[in-house]
């Protein structure tokens, strides 16, 4: 499918890849937004779950759920499963304080 | 532990005698870089008759503790010229430990020219020609496979590869896993050393050990109990792994824009989706037969990040398929096909060589000319070449630095000569300042756990920019060091950064297996003292401050799509390793 203008282009990672597969086809897909919408707007239209998601990338950078998504942007949702120093070094826990998901531990 | 065991392949001879009073307190990376400090002289040739081959098991090794079973090497790198340490999973380390082994120790070289066979039993320590089965290029399964048959199927075995025997800088040290196949000390060449001292293989059997003593069980199963608890609640290390491997992390690199392609000249591809973590998963569910999403490569492994991947026919190809070797194949070399990659990454386990180093030092070749870009047959035609050895084999074996030179490329992604892995400095500085420091040439895994508060240190950083990275990458490396004397694998990492109670049930295990009382403070310092160490090592083996950098191209050559360089400054980079 090709990119149009106004539309964003969305990746699921983990268990969200197959998930978006499933219901999209092979990613990446495309919705066309017409304003701004935040991260967990787009969630609930895509109908995934908060506590599925511990940040968003948007255009190549690791956002909070609230963070603003333009039209043409870049987005991919990552559920908790990211390993490495790289949660660290790519700035996770700057971002999924406010997370639903962060983390079960104490639960 | 209490025999410390030295095989002089000079004499001929064993000597087991018990533990050096200095060395008692230590284990895994700390033992081995303490004893290199110690007797290895830092100026010797790592081929040569003075460079030393020491195998040590973490102070948790042997016991119940979950993910206690790596083995830890350590010698002078032919690779390097630095100080080396290097560790595999296998169930070689626990055999050690519950034998009473706490160092196997390898040290000069035969004059004649056989290759040959330790063989470690409870009451018996021989010295055996190797069979020529296993010799002149035969293959580390087959070589396995007779082993076995000649040593019994339940040995531990450590071998060095065709590459090994070829003293290639590239070559692994590769161990068994519990089902016979093959896991890896890959980094800095020590498959080499093993070979210069024309040692083919460790053989280990167990029969007759006794379990691991334990000053305190109750407060050891308590805390191990915490610590379990800590690494299966956690997504990461519960979930994320054991579904999708460490190559969960293809895409969540590539969206970053920090996933190193094409020779390390853009930082992400379009083909992600061909070779994710993702992919691998459906593939190995789709195929069935032999394939396995989630296996673990020592018992105790809770946290199963390994998988058995089939052909189409549901055969076993390779197992442990790690984010790094796919990257270096899939990306940087540009190779599409899984099955190529799996192919791949079997022959390097099968010659003996590390699967970073290689790929790395394929896509070079690529750039270089040798090799056609992202031709998976090609590729593996020149790994298999490394058991010959063709003069193709013996280049690309000798490891990136060896290409790049022979290619006249000044685009050599080599720290110290070791061949840069997965992830982009210019768009993830703090672990280009890893890269740049670490004691044993470009490797992630040098500056890969924490110990404070994750909080204090990583929350405000940005990937792009330089604040607050060179606080990252120092508490990133003592605590490294210090998870890396345990015997750990580094994946504890997660269940012990989010969780106070799984970093304290740690050291509370460490405690209760020694009788001691040991703070977080203390282990932060053994992780500063095995640092300090290695440094002073490398200080006397010739490097300054100044190695510690990364190629110039980086600060030239704009990484896209963030399109940055790297900045930091020497004097910056310095202050890393300031404590």
């Amino acid at each position: 499918m090709k990119k149009k203008k106004k539309a964003i282009e969305i990746r699921g990672f983990l268990h969200l890849d197959k998930a978006f597969r499933k219901k999209y086809g092979a990613p990446p897909f495309y919705y066309n937004l017409e304003s701004t919408i935040t991260g967990l707007e787009l969630a609930k239209i895509l109908e995934v779950n908060p506590k599925e998601i511990e940040v968003i990338f948007v255009n190549g950078f690791v956002q909070s759920l609230d963070y603003q998504i333009h039209p043409g942007d870049r987005v991919a949702f990552l559920p908790p499963g990211c390993p490495g120093p790289y949660r660290v070094a790519l700035g996770f826990y700057g971002k999924n304080q406010g997370s639903k998901s962060n983390f079960t531990l104490d639960e | 532990m209490n025999k410390f065991i030295r095989v002089n392949m000079t004499s001929l001879e064993v000597k087991a005698d018990g533990i050096p009073e200095k060395y008692k307190g230590l284990g895994g990376r700390a033992l081995t870089s303490a004893f290199v400090y110690d007797e290895v002289k830092p100026t010797c040739h790592a081929l040569g008759k003075n460079n030393k081959l020491i195998f040590a098991p973490g102070l948790l090794s042997g016991t119940s503790a979950p993910n206690s079973g790596r083995i830890s090497v350590g010698a002078k790198s032919p690779l390097t010229g630095t100080i080396k340490e290097s560790n595999s999973g296998g169930s070689f380390s626990q055999k050690m430990a519950r034998m009473g082994i706490k160092a196997l120790v390898i040290e000069g070289m035969p004059t004649d020219d056989k290759y040959y066979v330790i063989n470690i039993k409870m009451d018996s320590i021989t010295i055996d020609e190797a069979p020529l089965e296993i010799l002149n290029g035969i293959g580390n399964y087959k070589a396995i496979e007779v082993l076995n048959a000649k040593y019994g199927e339940k040995i531990g075995i450590a071998l060095a590869g065709p590459a090994g025997e070829h003293r290639l800088p590239a070559a692994n040290i590769s161990f068994k896993d519990p089902e016979g196949n093959i896991r890896s000390a890959g980094r800095g060449g020590l498959g080499a050393v093993m070979g210069s001292k024309k040692v083919k293989a460790i053989v280990i059997d167990d029969t007759g050990s006794k379990p691991v003593p334990i000053a305190d069980p109750d407060k050891f199963r308590a805390a191990s109990k915490v610590f379990a608890q800590a690494l299966m609640s956690h997504p990461v290390s519960g979930e994320g792994l054991a579904a999708y491997g460490t190559n969960v992390l293809v895409n969540i690199i590539n969206e970053a824009g920090g996933f190193p392609s094409y020779n390390f000249t853009t930082g992400r591809i379009e083909h992600n989706d061909n070779i994710s973590g993702e992919t691998l998963n459906a593939v190995i569910t789709e195929r069935g037969g032999e394939g396995k999403v989630s296996h673990g490569c020592h018992p105790g492994c809770i946290i199963r990040c390994s998988q058995w991947y089939p052909n189409e026919k549901g055969k076993y190809i390779t197992s442990g398929f790690e984010y790094e070797t796919i990257w270096g194949l899939g990306a940087d070399a540009g190779i599409e096909n899984f099955d190529d990659i799996a192919y791949i990454d079997r022959a390097m386990d099968d010659v003996g060589v590390d699967s970073i180093e290689i790929a790395v030092a394929i896509a070079t070749a690529m750039e270089g000319g040798l090799l056609p870009w992202g031709d998976g047959k090609a590729a593996l035609n020149a790994v298999k070449e490394i058991a010959v050895p063709t003069h193709l084999g013996r280049l690309i074996g000798g490891g990136t630095s060896v290409v790049g030179k022979v290619c006249g490329l000044f685009r050599t992604p080599v720290v110290k000569d070791q061949g840069i892995p997965a992830y982009d400095p210019r768009a993830i500085k703090g672990i280009g300042l890893t890269y740049a420091t670490s004691t044993m040439g470009a490797d992630h895994t040098f500056g890969y756990c924490i110990s404070g508060n994750i909080l204090k240190i990583g929350a405000d950083l940005d990937p792009l920019k330089k604040e607050g990275q060179i606080e990252y990458a120092r508490a990133m490396q003592i605590g490294t060091a210090a998870v890396d004397t345990t015997g750990m694998c580094l994946f504890v990492y997660f269940g012990i950064a989010d969780s106070p109670e799984g970093y304290q049930a740690l050291i509370d295990m460490i405690n209760a297996q020694y009788g001691l009382s040991l703070t977080s403070e203390d282990v932060d310092k053994l992780g500063e003292n095995v640092l300090k160490t290695e440094i002073a090592f490398n200080k006397a083996a010739g490097f300054t401050n100044v190695h510690n950098c990364l190629p110039e191209f980086f600060e030239y050559e704009p990484l896209p799509p963030h399109n940055v360089v790297w900045d930091f400054t020497q004097e910056e980079i310095d202050k890393v390793q300031d404590f």
